[in-house]
């Protein structure tokens, strides 16, 4: 198969695709090793900006994906203006990013960081799919865990948990300034 | 969610005194309990003139703040047995606690204001959605679709019926049987074993009675092995399941009981 037509082959793959596709998967479509089939993505990344299209493709949870370009936005909305895509909560971000670099972790362990009992928040994230249940922990009570899901990598844009900015960064030496 | 106001929204107690110190400015470890406990009723004060309800979350912390401030004010002698009448929320017993339980929250807070900068940041990329139908008509053609929208659907199940049993809706069907009919049944149970005085089938317990009494029967025969008031034991495999009284001397002769099964939950 020549190159132009493998690349035309994942693009078509990136533009129905929902989900991530990860390069193995494509490689495996098209018969190519995986470090092909990611130098074939770089070049229709390349190629979709060069061009200057609206779409682009870009790396998320473990995979790629293709979406329109964040300064689409405003007119996309218009567009598709019943599509109203609902913020996430101060508290429901707060539990989040506890579990988030905590995980698995507990509710009671949540609510002790956040100070407030943290159910419906928890129930919320659950409905979204952002966060699930991962097991119980061991000990008195057996407790619930809750972990991210690849859901939470895809909302926030992230290839995985390593892309988190490390916890420590955020803390400045003062912290009132 | 729990707590909103057109005022600043403070997400908890932890919230609200980080504003006050943040207001103070003044470092965390710099600030005296006395008038971060001041400002703190204060604010709770105003915010019962406005009429607004509080939380009990922030009623715990106040009376944590006064219980450290009131510590530094009259030292103890010992700490006499320390007990715990606050809820479990707040285990603060002294200022240095509290501020490390200040430094974590920020900690957190301000790794959630990171995540909401980059939800706002990817809200503005926009994926293909077909809401899972378009997708389905590549299933007949054998594409790599066809695991992917399966697998997509076990795992939709498995979150709702996650959801289901987490959420309060969810009642399990057992919670209609009351807990005395349980206990009325085991007592005829243990009545009917210690008549016969030899094991029993536990068909022989569930075959009478219309559908919930055979749930109340199974369930109590279940709570019984629980207990261990009684053995179940299966000769064979697929065999009856024989239910022994425990105290009785197993007989042997009958049943050699290799197949034991002892409920422990």
């Amino acid at each position: 198969m020549e190159k132009e037509r493998q690349k035309k082959i994942i693009e078509a793959l990136l533009f129905l695709s929902e989900e991530p596709v990860s390069a193995d998967r494509i490689a495996a479509v098209i018969s190519v090793s995986v470090e092909e089939a990611d130098q074939f993505i770089r070049e229709l990344q390349k190629d979709l900006s060069t061009a200057r299209r609206g779409l682009q493709i870009f790396n998320v949870a473990g995979g790629y994906q293709m979406g329109t370009l964040p300064e689409l936005a405003p007119f996309l909305e218009k567009a598709f203006s019943e599509d109203v895509s609902s913020n996430l909560s101060t508290a429901a971000l707060e539990a989040l990013a506890i579990i988030a670099y905590k995980q698995p972790v507990t509710r009671i362990e949540i609510e002790s960081v956040r100070g407030v009992r943290s159910e419906h928040v928890l129930e919320n994230l659950l409905k979204r799919k952002l966060i699930r249940v991962i097991g119980r922990k061991e000990g008195p009570g057996r407790p619930l865990l809750y972990s991210t899901t690849p859901d939470f990598l895809k909302y926030f844009g992230l290839m995985d948990l390593q892309e988190l900015p490390p916890l420590d960064d955020a803390m400045g030496e003062d912290i009132l300034e | 969610m729990e707590y909103q106001i057109k005022l600043p929204v403070f997400e908890g107690p932890f919230d609200l005194l980080f504003h006050l110190i943040k207001k103070a400015e003044v470092d965390i470890w710099a600030i005296s309990i006395a008038d971060i406990t001041e400002q703190y009723l204060t604010y709770l004060q105003s915010m019962k003139e406005l009429n607004l309800n509080l939380a009990s979350e922030f009623l715990v912390m106040a009376a944590t703040l006064l219980r450290l401030k009131s510590k530094l004010l009259l030292p103890r002698p010992i700490r006499i047995s320390e007990q715990d009448e606050d809820e479990e929320l707040f285990e603060i017993n002294t200022a240095e606690e509290l501020f490390q339980r200040l430094k974590e929250y920020r900690l957190f807070k301000e790794a959630a204001l990171g995540l909401e900068t980059r939800e706002k940041e990817q809200q503005k990329i926009y994926l293909r959605s077909t809401g899972g139908q378009k997708v389905m008509v590549f299933i007949r053609q054998e594409s790599i679709y066809t695991i992917w929208e399966g697998a997509n659907h076990l795992s939709d199940i498995m979150h709702r019926f996650a959801e289901a049993t987490l959420t309060d809706a969810y009642t399990p069907a057992f919670s209609v049987v009351e807990d005395f009919v349980v206990a009325e049944k085991s007592a005829y149970i243990k009545s009917l074993l210690m008549l016969s005085n030899r094991p029993m089938s536990m068909n022989d317990f569930t075959t009478a009675g219309g559908i919930w009494e055979i749930i109340v029967i199974f369930i109590a025969l279940l709570e019984m092995a629980r207990q261990r008031t009684v053995i179940l034991l299966q000769e064979r495999l697929f065999g009856p399941i024989l239910v022994q009284l425990k105290q009785e001397p197993l007989q042997k002769e009958e049943h050699n009981g290799e197949r034991t099964t002892e409920e422990n939950n």
